[in-house]
């Protein structure tokens, strides 16, 4: 009998702790193939959770993608918290965020060290000179790509010019541009709403 | 010490709360903290968007880990990262509980469809501001025009671009035509 119990215990720990231990593994591995920029997250998750895993369907996973990036903060982040939830509740979304920061974590602590050290060698600033233009060469691209994606008709134009003008010109901080624009966005569904009211 | 820390942690929170629009969005607060308080330069900022972008990971957790570990070490590291991600946490929480009101609310939709232009209009002007604050010269302009040119019409391919940014610096430097 007591035998049995024992049995039944281990069994249930090894359940629970593998799907802990796997989600935690599966994200540390989308976290340590994620190079350059959050576009390749897409394709990677569904390699990983949909075709490997089979955790969620490529429709979930589109729509967990679509929802975190009209949410705050690091849009890769918010899709594992996403499924990671979806698959064991908060446990699983704990375990989604560790693995999916784990691998930057350790990387940047290691290479923020070594660079501390060598940044005082000549040829290194000379690089770090050129990579300092690639770098610009990249955020003009990232813009480029968000310009194509976001702008589309002309209230998303009227946004993004005064939004543009209040960043370059005044010292308002970038939150409460941001907090503008969700002030604009209620206002412009407000009147949104008057048409539809006064066509009908 | 402790109130250090607690202003990393503000911070970095307000970051989590704020950026939308994907990896670089984090970089005009951070771009912000470097003018407002002394933890790093915003030339050291452009160091670590360079890493951040060869580097495995999100680039807005590499950047946020960066800035926390040089403002403070490792527990400045920990700080930054926890509390970038918080947010999000909550804010996901949160939707996954109400998500059909979510998906179909109205005002919902008129706000994202503004914060997107916004978000992206707080990165443009941050790529200007690096723009004129760097010591480009001549040839560093047009290392600039032919990059951005190439990687719109062939590929947009972090490690490529700054592999060769990385060489033609060290070149240049070698043959001293930039003089940094």
């Amino acid at each position: 009998m007591r035998n049995l119990f024992v049995h039944l215990f281990y069994v249930i720990t090894l359940v629970m702790e593998k799907s802990f231990y796997s989600i935690f593994i599966t994200f540390f591995k989308v976290g340590t193939m994620l190079l350059g920029g959050g576009y390749v997250i897409l394709p990677l998750l569904t390699s990983e959770l949909v075709e490997k895993k089979k955790w969620i369907t490529s429709d979930e996973l589109c729509e967990f993608y679509a929802l975190s990036s009209s949410l705050p903060g690091v849009i890769a982040v918010n899709t594992a918290i996403f499924t990671g939830r979806k698959l064991l509740k908060t446990k699983g979304a704990i375990a989604a965020i560790i693995g999916i920061i784990l691998p930057s974590f350790l990387a940047i602590v290691l290479l923020a060290s070594i660079l501390n050290e060598i940044v005082h060698y000549k040829s290194i600033q000379n690089i770090f000179w050129g990579v300092g233009i690639g770098v610009i060469v990249l955020l003009f691209l990232a813009i480029k790509e968000m310009w194509t994606k976001c702008i589309v008709d002309k209230y998303t134009i009227m946004v993004y010019i005064i939004c543009l003008l209040l960043a370059l010109f005044t010292k308002i901080s970038p939150a409460i541009i941001i907090i503008l624009s969700i002030v604009i966005g209620v206002l412009n569904c407000q009147f949104n709403n008057k048409k539809e009211e006064e066509n009908d | 010490m402790i109130e250090l820390y607690f202003q990393l942690f503000i911070q970095f929170f307000h970051i989590g709360v704020f950026s939308f629009g994907g990896g670089y969005a984090t970089l005009p607060f951070l771009y912000d903290i470097a003018e407002k308080f002394n933890w790093f330069t915003t030339s050291q900022l452009s160091d670590m968007l360079a890493v951040s972008s060869v580097t495995p990971g999100p680039v807005g957790i590499n950047m946020a880990t960066f800035a926390g570990f040089t403002t403070s070490g490792i527990t400045g590291a920990l700080i930054a990262t926890t509390s970038i991600i918080l947010p999000s946490y909550i804010f996901v929480t949160i939707v996954s509980k109400i998500l059909d009101k979510f998906k179909t609310n109205k005002y919902i939709k008129s706000i994202v469809k503004s914060l997107k232009p916004a978000g992206c209009a707080l990165l443009s002007a941050v790529g200007v501001k690096l723009l004129f604050t760097s010591n480009l010269h001549l040839i560093g302009s047009i290392m600039l025009i032919v990059l951005i040119l190439a990687g719109i019409k062939i590929k947009r391919d972090p490690i490529f671009i700054l592999g060769i940014c990385a060489i033609l610096g060290y070149i240049l430097g070698i043959i001293n035509i930039i003089g940094v």
